[in-house]
């Protein structure tokens, strides 16, 4: 299955960047029935702030601006939503009031530069960013990581995504008033961020990553410690998810909210828990393959509760998987040595990661040792583009469990 | 069956006492009306989110902020602080102004700049009662300990 | 006092032959308005029966024209309304210069002192038809709504024809026409007989020509429609009540007509976005309440037994507390909205927006009163009245008869839904117009001073017709429904049942909200705290036109909850949404004229085909009709 989640446009033409089963590739865009094979062509060819932006009229019907500054959803960005009192008729979804020129200032810096930036387009994914542009220099520059490494890499990711989860289902429960669940769920959350500073000295995993090696290896006790800090948090996290299962209060006010049809999330190039929530593989998860890969959780209802069913799963699963190979990490040996390439000083290079909220990918130029042309593309972009759909219909007091449940944030979207 | 949450949420004792320190000394003395009763309204100008995730760390029972008399509003109308998180992109420059406008006196504005470095967004604007300026990110318990700071309430 | 009588008629009769100076004209209204009013106050205060005029036109039939106490107070309630109106129509008459106005304005109002002073139903009809049909001659605004406004007529040509038939019935069983003979009346005549009121009172369903034609007419007009003209409804089942005999099954069908007429009337107020539609509404609403305590009124008093015999002298009050209420608010209402519409010149809520800042205080604020009167908010007059009803109907346990008690408990239930209803709809009536946000708009520069001084008087009747109420009650004849409890002194507490049911004293609150309103404007005005003014906080950035939350949206959640009774529709498009709701129970109305256009077509075109032989047979069997009828009648 082929999914597109990028459009290049270079020198010589437009390029396709298309997710086939998990795999990154470029297409050459020939122009010709691309909207028929691809449904998210139109918007990721015209990439505008301003996503959906068809105004409804009417008698009654006005405009209901949510943001910049709101308390709800502290990130600087505006939802318009036309309605006539309590049906949401269109959400036009602004994301300009964030633009912060992060691809723009990547341009004509060295790569670790270019690293740092790409660090803070959105720090919460800030090890998938790291990863994904750190992955499309090397392939650039075709610089071959250690393996030691590429484990490292992949551990990270596992950990950003359990606290990204955590944030994700702490933000349904407390949307829906469950106020003893969302205390003890975001104690978790602020328990996997201490993790993260346990392994790598920074609580949102940044600074670790560099251009074909990580600057400092976790080992030693700090690594044992956190074994046993991921064993009691997906512990606890079980026992707490389950407990919250248990209230129907909370399951109706997922339930039903911001349904996603199989077709309506495949052709808007939707990945991650959003997709696999309509019952979808979208093949990420064998970017782990050197390791193991991760086993896949798919549901069929294509809700908010199926989104967030998929991401505690989810957690339990990366807290299992960071056990098991933290435990062995001590038994890594570093048999095949970074090598680069003192010679190449040009090439492009295109990367993707498995993000939590799906996938993130990188396309860029070196040139000259500079990074030139870079293209993030970010799951949050075609995300805002599906809760805008989503949001169509709903009532206004579903609409955190209809944004929340994708987890998905503007800084990522308007990079 | 529905679970009795009290049962399972009174089990576990989770606030945290430590020590909180700010890592910067307030530019201004601040008044003594704030006393165990501070509200404070948090506006991201241009963050990179890190900030947004720790503003949620810290409403996590372990650092349990109410105990202190700290909340976060809903409205910049009800609040004593404006914590600025990053500095603004160009299109938030006229709501930021426009919220500092609501605020009722006296009140007190923190700035965090997440990314002193990055080129692309603009200065801030001229801040009334600007009593702090931090950089970097920083963790929950340095965010604690200024409030403290500004609010005078005795750590315990 | 006969002498002041005639002198008034004649002012009246004086001010419709000048009517093509409107400003006099009017001026001669209000000067018969004020000998009416003083009449009717000397009557409240000497309630001995007066013959005002006599004349005999057949042996059996004596024109008579009389003031008793019943005749008084509603004199009196509808001279304060009149003075108002007249006053505020010199100003007003500036954007209305039709000469039928103040004609069909004087004239309609002898109609009405007639009906309010007949001794026999055919003085009283006389008085029904001038009122009617120079009430129709009012409404010929600017537009000519000419289709919309024969509705009315027709509607009150029912009317008519109900009376008619009832009092013909009268006639036929007693004799005579004189309200003195009603004892010996009729089941049928007696159901006739108020049906011709409540077709007046604009009941459901007999409310159906005032949709589309009320936005069209005079302000004035419609206060006049709404507010006097209905309460000579309620006059009329006041009257007949007492009077003809009574009967159980006919008392319950008044209670649950009003009852359920007040919830329609509310439900169907708080979806229109029309500006002076939702005050009709609100007639319907009103006059539903009125006619539930009348029914409970009629039904109580068929028992002997102390308490219900208190009850229904408590119902009566009720009905006329709440008749006063009516009156007085919705008066000021039409007034104030017309004030602002014509001020803004526009037509919905939505667009009215902001008459506090945009048109004038005394306008919003008579919008305000009496939404607020209409909302039941204490100490207004309003609040006493609905209350009162309420807690006649809460009492219905105390009838022998569970059946009785069943149903008007359930009209109870209906009528504290229209009233809860009738609050979300006031509430946007007032929160989007007279407080709402003007947005800079400025209004015409109109010459209002009259228009001010009218709805002043208005606004300061409706806070101390609430606070004096225990006085209103004794002019009203009732003072031993007052008492004294908990260390208020004696006629300060309305006691609603013997033994005390409930208890309320307006004048009690008005006291108490009076000093918790002077002590914080004491206290403000003592700190002299500095002010400082912003925008209104709308997420950081200036809210725009096509932002601005609209009245629809306002009840568009009520109109999704109860759509089985609105038959909400959503109409869809890409671009276009809008929702619709309908008023069921006027499909019947609007069928009607339908109907008989077609029947009319279909019998037009099967006579009138050009051949010489239909026409002649239709003459043939027209002629042998008339002339069979013409046998039997012989």
């Amino acid at each position: 299955m082929k999914i597109l989640i990028g459009i290049i446009s270079t020198s010589k033409g437009d390029k396709l960047y298309v997710l086939d089963d998990g795999q990154e590739m470029l297409i050459n865009d020939d122009g010709k029935n691309q909207k028929d094979i691809y449904g998210n062509y139109s918007f990721l060819k015209k990439h505008s702030f301003k996503i959906n932006d068809y105004p409804v009229t009417g008698p009654g019907v006005f405009r209901f601006r949510y943001g910049p500054v709101t308390s709800g959803i502290r990130e600087a960005g505006v939802f318009q939503l036309y309605t006539y009192g309590e049906k949401i008729l269109r959400a036009t979804i602004d994301l300009s009031w964030k633009y912060r020129e992060m691809a723009g200032t990547m341009q004509m810096t060295s790569p670790e530069a270019g690293l740092l930036m790409a660090e803070r387009v959105c720090s919460n994914f800030a090890m998938s960013h790291s990863v994904a542009f750190s992955q499309s220099v090397e392939t650039a520059l075709e610089i071959k990581t250690s393996l030691l490494t590429k484990n490292w890499r992949i551990l990270l990711l596992e950990a950003e995504r359990i606290y990204n989860h955590l944030y994700v289902i702490y933000k349904l429960a407390a949307a829906a008033a469950q106020k003893v669940l969302a205390a003890h769920l975001s104690a978790l959350f602020e328990e996997a961020l201490r993790l993260n500073e346990q392994l790598t000295g920074s609580r949102y995993l940044m600074g670790i990553n560099s251009i074909g090696r990580l600057n400092n290896n976790p080992s030693g006790p700090a690594v044992q410690k956190a074994v046993d800090g991921y064993k009691n948090l997906a512990n606890t996290f079980t026992r707490l998810y389950e407990h919250g299962l248990a209230n129907y209060n909370f399951l109706d006010r997922l339930h039903t909210s911001g349904t996603l049809t199989p077709d309506m999330a495949e052709s808007m190039g939707l990945t991650g828990p959003s997709l696999r929530a309509c019952g979808i593989k979208d093949g990420l998860n064998t970017t782990t393959s050197h390791l193991i890969s991760l086993p896949v959780i798919t549901q069929s209802g294509g809700d908010a509760l199926a989104r967030m069913e998929i991401r505690a799963g989810e957690i339990v699963n990366s807290c299992q998987y960071l056990i098991d190979h933290l435990r062995t990490s001590d038994s890594w040996i570093d048999n095949e040595e970074t090598q680069i390439r003192k010679d190449k000083t040009g090439g492009t290079g295109y990367s993707v990661v498995n993000s939590p909220s799906g996938a993130l990918g990188y396309y860029l130029n070196v040139k000259n040792g500079n990074v030139q042309d870079v293209n993030p593309f970010t799951p949050s972009y075609i995300g805002m583009h599906a809760v805008s759909h989503a949001l169509e219909g709903a009532i206004f007091t579903d609409f955190p469990f209809i944004f929340d449940s994708f987890g998905i944030h503007f800084t990522d979207a308007s990079c | 069956m529905i679970k009795w949450w009290p049962l399972y949420g009174l089990r576990r004792k989770l606030t945290e006492q430590k020590k909180y320190i700010s890592p910067v000394k307030l530019r201004n003395a601040t008044t003594k009306i704030f006393h165990r009763s501070l509200f404070i309204y948090i506006l991201d100008a241009g963050s990179s989110n890190a900030l947004n995730f720790e503003i949620n760390a810290l409403e996590s029972p372990q650092y349990n902020i109410h105990r202190f008399g700290i909340y976060f509003t809903d409205s910049p109308r009800h609040a004593d602080v404006l914590l600025i998180l990053g500095r603004p992109a160009k299109a938030m420059l006229e709501p930021l102004k426009e919220t500092i406008s609501q605020f009722p006196e006296p009140f007190y504005i923190i700035t965090i700049d997440d990314f002193p470095d990055h080129p692309g967004l603009m200065d801030y604007p001229e801040l009334p009662n600007h009593v702090a300026a931090l950089t970097g990110v920083p963790s929950p318990s340095q965010i604690l300990g200024l409030l403290l700071d500004i609010s005078k309430t005795k750590r315990r | 006092m006969a002498l002041i009588f005639f002198l008034s008629l004649s002012l009246f009769i004086g001010g419709a032959v000048s009517s093509s100076k409107i400003k006099l004209s009017y001026g001669f209204g209000f000067a018969g308005s004020i000998g009416i009013f003083l009449i009717g106050c000397y009557t409240l205060v000497h309630p001995q029966p007066k013959i005002l005029w006599a004349y005999p036109l057949l042996h059996n039939l004596v024109l008579t024209l009389s003031i008793d106490h019943l005749s008084a107070i509603f004199l009196v309630i509808a001279a304060i309304s009149w003075m108002a109106l007249a006053l505020y129509s010199i100003d007003y008459s500036n954007f209305y210069a039709q000469k039928t106005l103040p004609l069909g304005f004087n004239i309609s109002l002898v109609g009405m002192v007639l009906i309010l002073t007949a001794q026999d139903g055919f003085t009283l009809m006389i008085g029904w038809e001038v009122m009617t049909i120079f009430a129709f001659l009012m409404m010929m605004g600017r537009d000519h709504p000419f289709e919309k406004a024969y509705r009315f007529l027709a509607f009150g040509e029912i009317s008519t024809v109900f009376l008619l038939v009832g009092f013909s019935a009268l006639y036929f069983t007693t004799g005579s026409l004189s309200f003195e003979s009603m004892n010996k009346g009729s089941l049928f005549a007696l159901v006739m007989i108020s049906l011709g009121f409540i077709v007046k009172m604009d009941i459901v369903p007999f409310h159906g020509w005032m949709r589309g034609i009320y936005g069209e007419i005079p302000d004035n007009t419609a206060a006049l429609l709404s507010a006097p003209v209905t309460l000579m409804g309620v006059y009329g089942l006041e009257r007949i009540i007492p009077l003809l005999p009574n009967n159980e099954t006919w008392d319950i069908i008044l209670i649950l007509l009003g009852a359920f007429s007040a919830f329609w009337g509310s439900l169907h107020a708080a979806a229109t976005n029309k500006l002076k539609l939702l005050p009709a509404y609100s007639t319907v609403e009103n006059n539903g309440i009125i006619l539930a305590a009348i029914g409970f009124y009629a039904l109580a008093g068929n028992f002997l037994s102390g308490n219900l015999h208190y009850l229904a002298l408590f119902a009566q009050a009720a009905s006329i507390v709440m008749a006063i209420s009516h009156t007085f608010s919705k008066t000021l209402l039409f007034m104030s909205i017309g004030h602002a519409k014509e001020a803004y010149n526009v037509h919905t809520i939505d667009e009215a927006r902001g008459v506090w800042s945009g048109v004038g205080r005394i306008p919003a604020f008579g919008i305000v009163i009496s939404a607020l009167s209409f909302s039941a908010f204490p100490p207004l007059i309003g609040y006493a009245g609905e209350w009162m009803v309420l807690e006649t109907l809460f009492q219905s346990y105390r009838f022998p008869s569970t059946s009785l008690a069943f149903f008007s408990a359930l009209a109870g239930v209906f009528i504290a839904l229209a009233i809860g209803i009738i609050g979300f709809a006031m509430v946007k009536l007032i929160g989007y117009t007279a407080l709402g946000y003007d947005h800079g708009r400025k209004s015409l520069k109109i010459p209002s001073r009259l228009m001010h001084i009218a709805e002043l008087s208005l606004e300061l009747i409706l806070v101390l017709g609430g606070i004096a109420l225990p006085f209103i009650i004794i002019l009203l004849g009732f003072p031993h429904l007052l008492i004294g409890l908990l260390g208020i002194p004696a006629p300060l507490v309305l006691a609603s049942g013997q033994p005390v049911f409930g208890v309320i004293s307006p004048t009690f609150i008005g006291l108490i909200m009076l000093v918790l309103l002077i002590i914080p404007v004491i206290l403000f005005v003592k700190t002299k705290k500095k002010v400082r003014k912003v925008n209104s906080w709308n997420g950081g950035v200036k809210l725009e036109e096509k932002e601005y939350f609209s009245a629809a949206a306002y009840s568009q959640i009520l109109e999704h909850v109860l759509r089985g009774f609105y038959k909400t529709r959503e109409i869809k498009d890409k671009t276009y949404r809008r929702i619709k709701v309908e008023d069921v129970l006027i499909r019947p109305m609007t069928a009607l004229p339908r109907l008989v256009k077609k029947i009319g077509e279909r019998v037009a075109s099967v006579l009138m085909n050009g051949k010489i032989s239909t026409y002649v047979t239709y003459i043939l069997i027209l002629f042998i009709t008339v002339f069979i009828i013409g046998m039997i009648v012989m």
